[in-house]
Order: structure tokens, then sequence, then C-alpha cells
């Protein structure tokens, strides 16, 4: 891949416990810069935990990632904070809003904890945001006030605020009724589109997934196979994934 | 690496405690009522203190310097002959009154840590007016530092209040028991037969103080109504009463002849009493330090897991583990700090209620002392109280919250 804005090479993850519980085994996967990628694979297969560790929210055990070009060794988890601050946005399936502050003050939460950029500019730059999303009219509202789909609405909006370079999102529709569901996603197919901003989603849903540039499947925590739709075509990804169901010659 | 904005971690800090009105507002009443309580108590027994050493001490000498009614340790019998002789004068001379008194007049007046210092002589005598015959205390005083020391000048109640020959100022409950008036005479005597006929100048109040059974004249006519050759003694007030014990050991190694007390030694139990209250008082204000940490700690403690959820994503958003346990100090000094403020101007009101209240003698003692250090005080509480939530936030890791919704 030309220009990935992420790369892995050989990521393993082991949760310790009482039993150890590999997840990830040698995971080595590119993310196209601006794209969309989608992770797909069984329940418990590995996506969100794969997810995770590409938004160096957790560390993986072994391997290593680079991210833009830079090759992550902070174990600080505070290094790691202020990093994720300024390059990653999050969307999860439960939307984290914050009940203490309205909506408006959720989406500005990342540039609190940025600090840096003026109040006035910070302000108008989540306002326009919001509008973008529509819901600019619930600016003032208390979160608890908004439905599924508003709620999720705002939670993108927080994710974009600081222009990040990549927003991950897992299952983040899983919460919301079909309408809705369809509305966010089409929302942040647009954002993709229309930005610069790459996007990486686990899904369930294949229709989902077939609208990606890219996608990975995932089984007992490997890549099984890689979908470039952009070159082998959506009918053709989309036959694929229908007709056979993957496994992993060992 | 960047700066870190801490201004929004006292914005979360304070909308996490505005989110739970309920809780935070008992904490913050629970405080309040605890420094209240701490000042009230504190500024109370302070201002009980206050007036029991000023009724003590305020019109009396802080310390003295008395005949040494003994011989300098050692000197019998280890002196030789030509020491003997020479230290004979002396050695008798002192023995009952002292007098080179103007030498220790004059090193106590030098010390700067002394606010005045005078001879006085002291004598027994008795007054004989109508059927009645009393006992008085006769002070013999100079001007204006023997007058000061017992307050004479400033509570003086009836004519002018001037040491002058064959004029005595008069403690007002002599005054009252033998209906003597400024300007009347009457007969002082003494157990030898003498007789000294004298005029009221002025007639003093101190108040509940021995003091009002004093009868003060000059000090050369007592000298020589009591044939007293030197003084009786030599007395002080000092600028930090609680200093006079020391200062009184400072000059008692620096003079063999005589034997200085302090006004701490003349009153042992009063100070023992004094003590033993101020150990109470502190004693209570430790286990009300102990009872808001106690309340704090439980209520961050809660809301350290209750807010779970907002921390995890706002540790995924970019939050540092500084930063989270900072947002639960500042939650105690919130808490702290609001209750103190309200806890000040209760137990203010309640020192006022009691003061107009019971119309107790003395005041309360609102000093920088007794108000700040129950805010202090709390304050501390409420941070060392913080420590606990604020180490289980730091400690949270947001992938464990977000893994489990
Ligand atoms: N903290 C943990 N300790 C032990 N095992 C864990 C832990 N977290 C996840 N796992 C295991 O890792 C595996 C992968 O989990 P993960 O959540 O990544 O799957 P997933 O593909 O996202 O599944 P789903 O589609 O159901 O969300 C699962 O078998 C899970 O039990
Ligand atoms: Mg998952």
């Amino acid at each position: 891949m030309a220009d990935a804005v992420l790369r892995t090479r050989a990521l393993s993850k082991t949760y310790f416990g009482k039993v150890d519980t590999p997840v990830l085994h040698d995971v080595s996967i590119e993310i196209a810069r601006g794209g969309f990628t989608a992770l797909i694979g069984p329940s418990g297969s590995g996506k969100s935990t794969l997810l995770n560790c590409l938004g160096l929210l957790d560390p993986p055990t072994a391997g290593e990632i680079e991210f833009d070009g830079r090759t992550i060794r902070e174990r600080n988890v505070n290094e790691l904070a202020a990093f994720r601050n300024g390059n990653v946005g999050f969307i999860f399936q439960f939307h984290y809003l914050l009940p203490e502050f309205s909506a408006l003050e959720n989406v500005l939460l990342p540039c609190w904890i940025g600090g840096g950029r003026p109040a006035a500019e910070r302000r108008r730059e989540a306002l326009r945001i919001m509008e973008r999303i529509g819901v600019g009219a619930f600016r003032d509202k208390a979160v608890y006030e908004l439905s599924g789909g508003q709620q999720q609405r705002v939670a993108i909006a927080r994710a974009l605020v600081n222009r990040p370079k990549v927003i991950f999102a897992d299952e983040p529709t899983g919460n919301l009724d079909r309408e809705s569901g369809q509305a966010v996603l089409g929302l942040m197919a647009e954002l993709n589109r229309e930005s610069n901003i790459t996007l990486v989603m686990v899904t369930h849903d294949r229709e989902v997934a077939l609208q990606a540039d890219h996608i990975y499947e995932l089984v007992d925590g490997r890549i099984c196979r890689y979908f470039d739709v952009g070159r082998s075509g959506r009918e053709a990804a989309a036959r694929e994934i229908e007709e056979r169901s993957c496994t992993i010659k060992q | 690496m960047k700066k870190p904005a801490n201004r929004y971690e006292w914005m979360i800090a304070l909308r996490f405690l505005l989110r739970g009105r309920g809780q935070t507002l008992l904490i913050v009443l629970g405080v309040a009522v605890g420094v209240a309580v701490q000042f009230f108590l504190s500024a109370l027994i302070s201002g009980l203190q206050v007036s029991l050493i000023d009724n003590t001490i305020g019109s009396a000498p802080h310390l003295l310097v008395l005949p040494a009614d003994r011989l300098p340790a050692g000197a019998a019998g280890v002196l030789d002959d030509a020491a003997r002789r020479d230290s004979g004068r002396v050695l008798i001379d002192e023995l009952t009154e002292i007098q080179s008194w103007q030498t220790y007049v004059d090193d106590l007046r030098r010390d700067r840590r002394v606010l005045r210092a005078a001879p006085v002589a002291n004598g027994q005598g008795f007054i004989e007016r109508g059927g009645a015959v009393i006992a008085v205390t006769v002070k013999g005083l100079v001007a204006p530092d023997g007058l000061d020391i017992y307050r004479i000048r400033a509570k003086t109640v009836a004519g002018a209040p001037e040491l002058a020959s064959d004029t005595a100022l008069l403690g007002q409950r002599i005054a009252e028991r033998l209906t003597l008036a400024v300007g009347d005479k009457f007969v002082l005597r003494n157990d030898r037969g003498g007789r000294l006929v004298l005029r009221v100048g002025a007639v003093f109040d101190l108040g509940a103080a021995a003091g009002n059974d004093l009868l003060a004249v000059p000090m050369d006519q007592v000298r020589s109504f009591f044939a007293i050759g030197g003084v009786s003694a030599v007395e002080a007030q000092v600028r930090d009463v609680f200093a006079a014990e020391d200062i009184a050991r400072g000059f008692g190694r620096q003079y063999a002849r005589v034997k200085l007390e302090s006004w701490q030694e003349r009153n042992r139990q009063l100070l023992t009493g004094l003590r033993s209250q101020s150990t109470s008082s502190v004693t209570i204000q430790f286990f009300v330090i102990v009872s808001i940490s106690l309340a704090i700690a439980s209520v961050l403690g809660i809301a350290a897991v209750q807010k779970q959820r907002q921390l995890g994503i706002l540790k995924a958003m970019g939050t540092t583990d500084r930063s989270a346990s900072r947002i639960f100090v500042i939650q105690g000094l919130l808490l702290g700090g609001v209750g103190s403020l309200l806890g000040l101007g209760l137990g203010l009101l309640m020192g006022w209620g009691f003061v107009a209240g019971t119309g107790a003698a003395f005041g309360l003692e609102v000093s920088a002392r007794t108000l700040l250090t129950p805010i202090v005080l709390a304050l501390a509480a409420a941070v060392i109280a913080s420590t606990i939530p604020a180490r289980k936030a730091a400690a949270l890791s947001p992938i464990e919250v977000i893994r489990n919704g």
C-alpha cells in the first residue's frame, strides 16, 4: 500500500490472567490514509481488541505499530494519552457522553483536554461540526435529553473536533435502531469522503462493510482475508464473503 | 510535551460535584458544621483563657525579683574566711530585702522583652474607722511603672491617680467597706503602733481581682513607715506573658543573691487548668477533622466508582492519569473550601448568638489563629481524604471501562 497512515507488524496480544488468553496473533495490516477500512469477523475473533491496539488505547504484547510514519515505542500512558488527544478519535457502541455537560460541552471536551487553541475558535469549530452533523440545534441540551441517534451524532462530533488523523469506530450503530443506524453510517461515510480523515470501523453488518474501501476479516485473532474493494469491485467482494466462510489453514 | 491545561480539571470537578447535588450538599454541610464547631470552641476557649489570664496577671507583675530568703547555694561552710568577709555584707543585705534594687530595675528595663519594671515596698497595716478595723496590704509604688503594673491609672474611677506624700490610692473594696471617698482622711497603723494620716487621692476598681484590697502609697513613705531599708521586690511586666518564665529563668542565672519568680510559678494550678482546656479543645478538633476526612473520603470514594465511565472516556480522549487524580483532589478542595467558608459564617453566627444570649463575661477570641486554623485543617483533611479516590482514578484503565460498557 502506497500511503498507509497505520501499519502493524506481527502484532500480538495476550490477556494475562488466571488463564492467559491469546487474542491476536501476528497481525500485519495497513490502513490506507483517507480511506474507509472495515474490520469484520465472527464474535470473539478479536476485532475490538485489534481496534483498541490500533487506537493506542491497549498496548500490544508483541509487534509494532507505525502511526503516520512514526513507530510507537512509547509505553508511558500519559504520553500516549496526549498523543491520542491530537491524533485519534473514538466512537464506541455506547456514546460515553458525560451527563454532567451539555451537548456542546461534550464536543468541546477533547479541546479542553488538549488545550492550546483559543476558546472562541474552538467553540466556532465545534458548532460548525455540530451543524454539519445535524445536532447544532441541541447544543445546549443535556445529553440525556437526546435520542440514541442524536447522542451518537454528538459523539461523532466529539471524535472529529480535534481534527484527528484517524477515527476508530467500534460498532457505532450497535445500539441504534435500523433507521437511525443507517443515518449515522451514511453520515460517517460522507464525512470520510469529504474530508481526509481515515475511518476504521468494526462492524458485524456485511452491508456496512461493503461500503468500505478495504475490508479485513479476522478469524481467531488472525487476518484471514483482505479485500481491496476499490480494485476487486463491490460485487466480487460481496460474493466472496457470502459464498465462502474463511478458515485459516494451519 | 504540551503544558497541561488544568482549567478543565476544575470544570470537571465542579460538574461532578454539582451533578450529585444532594450528596455534595450533605458533605459541604458536614464540613461546615465541623469547621463551625471547631472555630466556635477554640474561639470560646481562647476567649475564656485570655480573660482568665488577664484577670490573673493583667493588673499584676509578671515576674518578680525577690530576696533570696536563704544563703546562696553552697555559700555557707564552703567560703573561706576571706570570701566570707567580702561577701558577708551582701549575703545579709539581700536575705530579706533587696538593697541594690536599682541594678535590677536597670537590667530589666534594658531587656527588650520587658515592658516595664519598678521597685516595690510592701507592708501589712490596719485601718481603723468608726468601729471597724480592717487589714490592708500597703504597696509602696513609684510612678509611672509601679502604677502601671497594677493598672491603677487606667482603672481609676474617682480622683487623680497620682502618687504624692500622705496621699493614698485606694482599691474600691476598701473604699466601700470603710465608706471612704476622695478627699477623706483616715489613719493607717502598723504593727509596731506607728500611725500615718492619709488622704484619699483616688479610688480604683480592678474588677474581680484581689487588687481591690490594695492601698497604694509612694514607695519612700512605705519604706520609712514600715522600716524597710531596701525594697521588698522588683516587679516587672513583659510583652509576651508566656515568656515570663523563660525570662525569669534567664535573669535568675545571672543573679546569685536574689531569686526570680514568674507568674507561671505562682499560678501552677491555673496553668494546669488552661493546659488541660487546650488539650481537650485540640482533642475535639482532632476528632472533628477525622470525621470530616472520613466523610469526604467516603463520598469521593463512591464518586470514583460512579464516575468510572466518564473517567474512562476522558482518558481515552487524552486525560492523563495525573489529571484524573487532580480532578478528585480538586473535588476535595472544593468540598473543604466551600464547607469551611460556610462553617466560618455559621461559627461566627454561633459565637454572636452565644455572647448575645448568655451575656458571657468574656468575648470570643476571633483572631487569625482561631479563624484560619479550622479552615487550614479542613482543607488539609480534604486533600488528604481525596488521595485514595484520586489514586483510584489515576489507576483506572480506560480500556477496562470501554470493554465492559
Ligand atoms: N480482558 C480480557 N481478558 C481476557 N480475555 C479477554 C479480555 N478482553 C477480551 N478477551 C477475549 O478476547 C477475545 C476477543 O475479544 P474482542 O472483544 O476483541 O472480540 P470481538 O471480535 O470484538 O467480538 P464481538 O464481535 O463480540 O465484539 C474474546 O475471546 C474475549 O473473550
Ligand atoms: Mg467487539
